[in-house]
């Protein structure tokens, strides 16, 4: 029964340099270019939308009362979650000495990285002065006004603060490594490239890029050599990395959970809040690495770096936190009845049953009933299935945030005070743009950055494997 | 795979020729068993239930462990875990105490169906006081209106779900790894890991079921949706560390693990205790942060009363909860942090410490509950006083399912020495 292997067809480490380094040393292709020009413009909708904003109030987004939590919390929330994976698969499987991680890590946690930035737009301008953001700091000002620090959006402040900053420290330096091959080999694809050029003007622009490139991942790669103390530097700072990294995993999303579930709020208040919120986020995360990935995979012929086998283990994740997503659904219903405040009952039925219910059956076949495809090979194996169903997870996480936040608020305590909460164009058009600025961020990573950890990677390969065998058995990879 | 039992088993890994050591578990744990049922009936007029919870606190305690051991068995098939795999011969082993504990926990089903006095969960008598305030629970429009789920029949109906499907599980989880010990067929990963997949479900199902019938509605009053989490984090707890010290004793045994077991296997497990130590932390604090902070009267109060009494001043339970805060959590964290401390003797007095204050954080979580009704809006809460049932029921029940544990490893080998996996386990490095 030999384990599935990591790497396919037994590729040597010189292929794997070759075929990473090449994403970024090659010319950009032409779906680069469309892609690119397309993201750049849809996250134009964003800058607009919130100079918009800026200029006229946030009475521009669809918020009235008594729904003052729309669709900025609800994207938030979205973006935040997507970049839990990256994080999980950096540090908490690298903890688990899952070697699988290694294919897909350095893409996740870039991901993680530009989904923060991109959650991170909203509460900054709900503000509405976003010029005053700085107050959310506890620094004092002319008016010695503090932030509540009893108020868990001041929380998040910190938490994603410091998520964002050790999850960047935690991509650079684990990139520290592929930097300095791709600094090695600069001079090498200079030469190849300038032979190429035909014009006057294409050997000038081939000089430039050269020099840019040059600086570029020198710098970046911060004199590294490969010594052994290098190495042995680096292994302990990863480790530590990862071990503080961990606890921030749970804290961002648990914080963010506080948002809803320190408040008296009938569907909010939730004891279960912080552990469901948190395998929602991985859940969101692992859906949105497998949008990104397979794609990525069949343009850059990456299958024998991201095998079946990191699908299925992908897939299976997915599997299992929708499942707990699951379980938190029911529990929560249940509890509702059980709790036996009319009130919290009110809540839940109508959650399903009410003005929102599609919004609320939505999320369930999203988020609960298309994972449960990834129970089969042949699913799993059907990699347009899969990559339709990861879209699906999306859908639904959104959604999931969609039906906490606002049918919580849209039907409180008070039936009189009772609304139908719409987004505005401006809204939709916010949001949507985040997606161009996350495609923007994501395609400027795939040109300039090593897209795979190909350092790690040389680690789990056969050729790593010096004794060619693993204590008598046959397989490779254990 | 040609892992087979000539390169494997240690002479001492075959089955036959064993002095059965468990006899004096079996005659002790039954006179003990006796004992605490005869003690059942033995509560004062004020308060006729505390043998009852007694009883409850020690047949939870070996509960626990069984459960986060079955959790661990699937986990383990699911993930295709190869370190683990002679740990989990060890687990499999200990799962059999399912079969004591369905048993052992029959004379509550009993004394609930019969109505009885002395049976601590209020809601099966419907002319019994409301607890912690006056009226029956006939009266109570919170009992009423949860009576489709608190009545005996379903409760009954319930435990039965419940031992079915963790007897049921761990069955099937036993043999098909000991008929693989004879026949090499390795079908039965397969089968395993198909029913592990399953049987997680149906075990966090079940598992949430049995927290919140047999402790969240001692007082029916009170809800947290965190509940079942909260018993499936102390159960992985108690599993771990139990698991450790089965693997020292196995470690020291020829028949046992002598020779076979690394020093890895020791640290993975202590790396895991940490985790876990961690996950029980979040989990608890959670739930009282969130109850806390919001400061809805309707749950609150079941922090209240092991905080302090009604007329405000600490009650004893503070100091148990400041015990589950500082040396449940902040100690074996600390402790388990070091490198060191996860091999050995250290391993063993953390195991042994959380162990101990596990049985205290059941205690913490079974025990306080309103007593009666005084005054307008007061109320007196049980404080924290032993009773000779929580001594003699965690030795019965300990006594019978270690009883169970010795009779299976007896007759069944010390490692699966055809499973696929059994050489990654034997040759563990760090």
């Amino acid at each position: 029964m030999p384990r599935a292997p990591i790497i396919e067809n037994a590729r040597s480490f010189a292929w794997i340099t070759d075929k990473v380094c090449g994403i970024v040393e090659g010319r950009a292709p032409r779906w680069w270019w469309i892609g690119f020009i397309l993201s750049g413009m849809l996250a134009s909708f964003t800058l607009m939308g919130l100079i918009y904003l800026t200029a006229v109030g946030v009475g521009v987004w669809g918020l009235s009362h008594p729904v003052f939590w729309g669709w900025a919390i609800i994207n938030f929330v979205f973006w935040i979650g997507i970049g839990h994976a990256g994080t999980l698969i950096s540090a908490i499987l690298c903890l688990l000495k899952q070697k699988w991680r290694t294919s897909i890590n350095r893409a996740a946690e870039a991901m993680t990285i530009f989904a923060v930035a991109c959650a991170g737009i909203f509460p900054l301008f709900h503000v509405g002065r976003v010029w005053f953001g700085w107050w959310l700091f506890p620094l004092p000002n002319s008016n010695v006004i503090w932030p509540n620090y009893r108020s868990p959006l001041e929380w998040d402040v910190f938490a994603v603060s410091t998520y964002g900053t050790v999850s960047l420290l935690f991509w650079y330096m684990g990139m520290i490594p592929d930097l300095a091959t791709l600094r090695d080999r600069v001079t090498m694809v200079y030469e190849k490239r300038a032979a190429e050029a035909k014009t006057a003007f294409a050997k000038s622009f081939e000089f430039a890029f050269y020099q840019f490139r040059r600086v570029f991942y020198g710098v970046l790669a911060m004199g590294w050599r490969g010594s052994n103390r290098h190495w042995s530097n680096y292994e302990m700072a990863y480790l530590l990395l990862a071990g503080l990294s961990t606890p921030l995993v749970l804290s961002v999303h648990t914080v963010v959970s506080f948002d809803f579930a320190v408040s008296h709020l009938p569907g909010w208040h939730a004891t279960i809040f912080p552990p469901y919120f948190v395998a929602g986020a991985i859940f969101s995360g692992f859906g949105m690495v497998l949008t990104l990935m397979l794609p990525l995979r069949a343009l850059f012929g990456l299958h024998d770096l991201i095998t079946q086998y990191h699908i299925d283990c992908m897939c299976k994740i997915c599997l299992a936190t929708g499942s707990m997503v699951g379980y938190a659904y029911a529990i929560e219903f249940f509890i509702a009845w059980y709790g036996a405040n009319p009130f919290e009952a009110f809540a839940f039925v109508n959650r399903a049953f009410g003005q929102y219910a599609w919004a609320y059956w939505i999320m369930i076949t999203c988020n609960v009933i298309s994972p449960q495809f990834f129970w089969f090979k042949w699913a799993r194996s059907k990699l347009w299935l899969v990559w339709i169903l990861s879209i699906f997870i999306n859908v639904g996480m959104w959604f999931e945030r969609f039906v906490i936040t606002v049918t919580s608020l849209a039907n409180d305590f008070l039936p009189a005070n009772w609304n139908y909460y719409s987004p505005t164009a401006v809204d939709i058009f916010t949001f949507m743009g985040t997606f161009g600025l996350f495609g923007v961020l994501f395609l400027l990573f795939l040109r300039f950055l090593p897209l795979l950890a190909f350092a790690e990677i040389k680690s789990v390969s056969p050729q790593a494997d010096v004794h060619g065998h693993a204590h008598g058995n046959t397989d490779k990879a254990h | 795979m040609t892992t087979s039992s000539e390169v494997f088993a240690p002479s001492a890994a075959g089955a036959a020729g064993r002095r059965d050591p468990s006899l004096p578990f079996l005659i002790g744990g039954l006179v003990l068993l006796a004992v605490s049922i005869g003690l059942l009936f033995t509560g004062s007029a004020a308060d006729p239930v505390r043998p009852f919870l007694g009883y409850l606190v020690g047949l939870t305690f070996w509960t626990s462990i069984l459960v986060g051991m079955l959790f661990l068995v699937m986990i383990w098939w699911m993930f295709d875990s190869g370190w683990s795999v002679i740990i989990r011969r060890q687990m499999e082993f200990f799962l059999v105490g399912f079969v004591v504990i369905a048993v052992a926990f029959l004379p509550l089903v009993f004394l609930a169906i019969s109505g009885s006095d002395v049976v601590a969960w209020t809601w099966i008598d419907e002319t019994r006081e409301k607890p912690g305030t006056f009226g029956m629970v006939a009266e109570d429009t919170l009992f009423l209106a949860k009576a489709a789920y608190l009545n005996v029949p379903f409760f009954t109906a319930r435990y039965i779900l419940i031992f079915a499907a963790w007897i049921g599980l761990a069955f099937l989880l036993r043999q098909w790894s000991f008929r693989m010990d004879e026949t090499g067929d390795h079908k039965y990963v397969l089968w395993s890991r198909r029913l592990s997949a399953v049987g997680l479900f149906v075990a966090a199902l079940v598992t949430t079921m049995a927290a919140m019938d047999w402790f969240m509605t001692l007082n029916y009053h009170w809800f947290s949706t965190m509940y079942g989490i909260w018993f499936f984090s102390a159960s992985m707890r108690a599993a771990l560390a139990a698991t450790v010290l089965i693997l020292f004793w196995q470690a020291g045994r020829k028949e046992g693990l002598r020779g076979l077991i690394q020093p890895t296997h020791f640290y993975f497990m202590g790396c895991l205790l940490l985790a876990f130590t961690v996950f029980w932390a979040y989990i608890s604090f959670s739930q009282y942060f969130l109850i806390y902070s919001a400061n809805i009267p309707e749950v609150t109060f079941w922090y209240n009363i092991r905080e302090k009494s009604v007329d405000g001043s600490l009650n004893a339970w503070w100091w148990v909860s400041m015990a589950l805060i500082f040396l449940h959590f902040l100690v074996p964290f600390l402790f388990l942090l070091f490198h060191k401390n996860k091999f050995g003797k250290p391993l063993i007095f953390i195991a042994v410490w959380i162990l101990f204050f596990h049985i205290i954080d059941i205690y913490w979580n079974i025990l306080p509950q309103k007593l009666s009704a005084e005054g307008l809006l007061g109320y007196t809460e049980r404080g924290f006083v032993p009773h000779l049932t929580d001594l003699t029921a965690f030795l019965a029940v300990g006594a019978l399912v270690i009883w169970a544990f010795l009779r299976s490893a007896s007759k069944h080998r010390p490692i699966p020495i055809r499973d696929p996996r059994i050489s990654e386990s034997l040759n563990l490095h760090e």
